[in-house]
């Protein structure tokens, strides 16, 4: 194609121009490469954060309803509602051994939850007590791994607390205090082990207990509260509590709907990130359209020519958009690279405790969007001058 | 035999706010083919502006205009573009060669634009047309590293590359030293008689005319 060897004829007859416009665009691709990773790394990192130490899905027991009964009397019969009886899940063993059949779900933890205070003398402190099976002590919250004193080996009698709680009553490991739960019922136990995960809600309010020490405790010499459940894809967590909510008849909640607040957080995140990109892209399209129209000026005489030849103005015209292309695929090939090692090299920066220094995801730069876009750009830049070049009256600009 | 060029009551008005300045008032002219036609006149005569409207590059208020049996007024804006493409060359004052190309390139321009790339036809046809001009040696040389007289040549090449019907030249040597503008006249006489191609020269050198066969005068938009 003869216009594109004019086109890269005019770009490489002023190096230097062409160097600096290339690296202005490649500039603005490294931005956009560095934001979007940014905001990905960012997203991931709340996310993980919040589903690392939470259940996925959570299945609790249905809410009850008054309902009306089968029978053939012309009289209506109603189920009464009672507000005294405990709302459990009373087969959760075999809800537990269909959920173990799905492929999707990775750990589950049925647990029996409620309030109750930590008596110790004179010190009293509010906490909300967790019976879980000791051998699946970790299937939601990490907490073996975070035991700062003593072990997580709970047995028939003990507690697991947070640091933070600990340090309010004054506990160690090996200590005993007594539990007062919301049912009335009380228990001395020994606090086996202290954990600290560094999330205060935890640290602060919650004991861990085995799911048999919890039965009397809490009145329940059967079901469960709540199963608690691990997905191998969090995202997923809302089309599987549907799903589940189906399967089981229970309620299910997923990890989103119980931060609703995170996710307006993650979306305003992602919209700021959107309008910093789009800046970046407006910004290649400037430097581009200017340089163009620039360069068009420059050669309105030899356009003349041309034009007074009889070259078709198409042909003029793309002369100037593939120089816009050319500057836009170089520019978004640089930008992708220094892009990439920027994040790379910035997502290998630790702090002194070794965690990352930045959030930042180098694999979710959004290289392809970051090339489609910024040629489409550059080659959207160039249409102005390419137009402007085409239509040069060629007497007008012989005679300049 | 046909007439190369036929012209009729050609007039051009231009419009500037409320003021119009007629420039032509009732231009008739003919050239046959192979005539060399010296186009002469003071300042403001209105030979360049004629020159544009036999160039097809500025439309006439009023008058007709036939090129090689073909009808001008009626073309569009396009087929003017491919008429002149193909059936007329120009030599301007200014060369205004490429200046990222060789002169064998800037030679082949007219025809390789187009066609959307340079064949070997064009090619050969270009170093031909350089070999007349007498810069077989300079085909490789980019166009800032000929002389004024160089490029001249070069551009003469260059109106020549589609074998035209008619030459238009503009003040051809108007910005060459003598030496190099006898060598650019003397050329265009060469291909004048070699090729019969036809040539109408703008110029207000009398110099320039003595080599013409045929000289017109214009004064105040009329011929004298």
């Amino acid at each position: 194609m003869f216009a594109f060897t004019v086109a890269r004829r005019y770009l490489f007859s002023n190096p230097l121009q062409t160097v600096l416009l290339v690296a202005g665009v490649a500039l603005g691709v490294t931005v956009f490469i560095f934001i979007t990773a940014l905001i990905a790394g960012l997203a991931v990192l709340l996310t993980d954060q919040v589903t690392g130490n939470s259940a996925h899905v959570t299945l609790d027991p249905p809410t009850r309803v008054a309902r009306v009964l089968p029978g053939a009397q012309p009289i209506e019969s109603v189920a009464l509602v009672s507000t005294v009886q405990r709302r459990q899940i009373r087969d959760w063993p075999r809800i537990e051994g269909l959920l173990r059949a799905e492929p999707s779900v990775i750990a589950i933890s049925p647990q029996i939850t409620g309030s109750g205070f930590l008596v110790r003398g004179e010190a009293v402190a509010q906490v909300e007590v967790i019976g879980l099976e000791p051998q699946g002590i970790d299937a939601i919250t990490p907490i073996s791994s975070k035991i700062i004193s003593g072990s997580n080996a709970l047995g028939a009698d003990g507690l697991l607390i947070g640091e933070r709680l600990a340090q309010e009553l004054g506990l160690y490991a090996g200590q005993v205090v007594l539990l007062r739960t919301e049912r009335n019922a009380e228990r001395q136990l020994t606090v086996k082990g202290i954990y600290r995960t560094g999330l205060q809600s935890l640290d602060e309010r919650v004991a861990f207990l085995s799911l048999q020490t919890a039965r009397p405790l809490f009145d329940l010499p059967e079901g469960v509260t709540k199963i608690e459940i691990k997905l191998n894809n969090p995202t997923t967590a809302r089309e599987e509590a549907d799903f589940l909510a189906e399967a089981t008849g229970l309620r299910a909640i997923s990890w989103q709907d119980k931060n609703l607040d995170l996710e307006g957080a993650l979306k305003s995140q992602g919209q700021t990130g959107t309008l910093i990109q789009i800046f970046s892209l407006i910004s290649i399209v400037i430097g581009v359209a200017s340089a163009l129209v620039l360069s068009a000026y420059r050669r309105r005489p030899e356009v003349g020519i041309m034009r007074a030849f009889g070259i078709p103005s198409g042909f003029i015209a793309w002369i100037f958009l593939l120089q816009g292309l050319l500057i836009g695929l170089a520019g978004a090939a640089i930008g992708c690279a220094t892009g990439y090692g920027l994040c790379t090299w910035l997502a290998g920066l630790t702090r002194a405790d070794g965690t990352a220094a930045l959030p930042i995801a180098p694999e979710q730069g959004g290289y392809v969007a970051a090339i489609v876009l910024t040629t489409l750009g550059a080659v959207i830049a160039s249409v102005l001058p390419a137009r402007a070049a085409s239509r040069i009256d060629p007497l007008e600009a012989i005679q300049q | 035999m046909t007439r190369l060029l036929e012209a009729r009551g050609i007039e051009k008005t231009f419009h500037n706010g409320d003021e119009d300045t007629q420039v032509l008032k009732g231009i008739d002219l003919d050239l046959e083919p192979g005539e060399m036609v010296a186009l002469l006149g003071a300042s403001g005569s209105g030979k360049s502006t004629l020159l544009s409207i036999v160039g097809l590059l500025l439309r006439p208020s009023a008058g007709t205009l036939t090129i090689s049996g073909q009808a001008i007024d009626g073309l569009s804006e396009k087929e003017r573009s491919h008429f002149r493409n193909t059936r007329l060359g120009f030599v301007f004052q200014f060369h205004h060669l490429l200046p990222d190309f060789t002169a064998l390139e800037n030679v082949a321009f007219p025809a390789a634009a187009p066609a959307g790339g340079l064949s070997r036809q064009m090619r050969e046809r270009a170093s031909e047309l350089l070999g007349r001009v007498g810069l077989s040696d300079r085909a490789d040389f980019g166009a800032n590293r000929l002389s004024g007289g160089q490029k001249q040549r070069v551009a003469i090449a260059r109106a020549l590359m589609n074998a035209p019907d008619l030459v238009i030249a503009d003040e051809p040597t108007g910005n060459l030293d003598r030496e190099s503008a006898d060598r650019v006249l003397d050329l265009m006489r060469e291909v004048n008689k070699a090729d019969g191609a036809t040539f109408l020269i703008c110029t207000h050198d009398e110099s320039v005319a003595e080599r013409c066969t045929r000289r017109i005068t214009l004064l105040d938009g009329r011929v004298s």
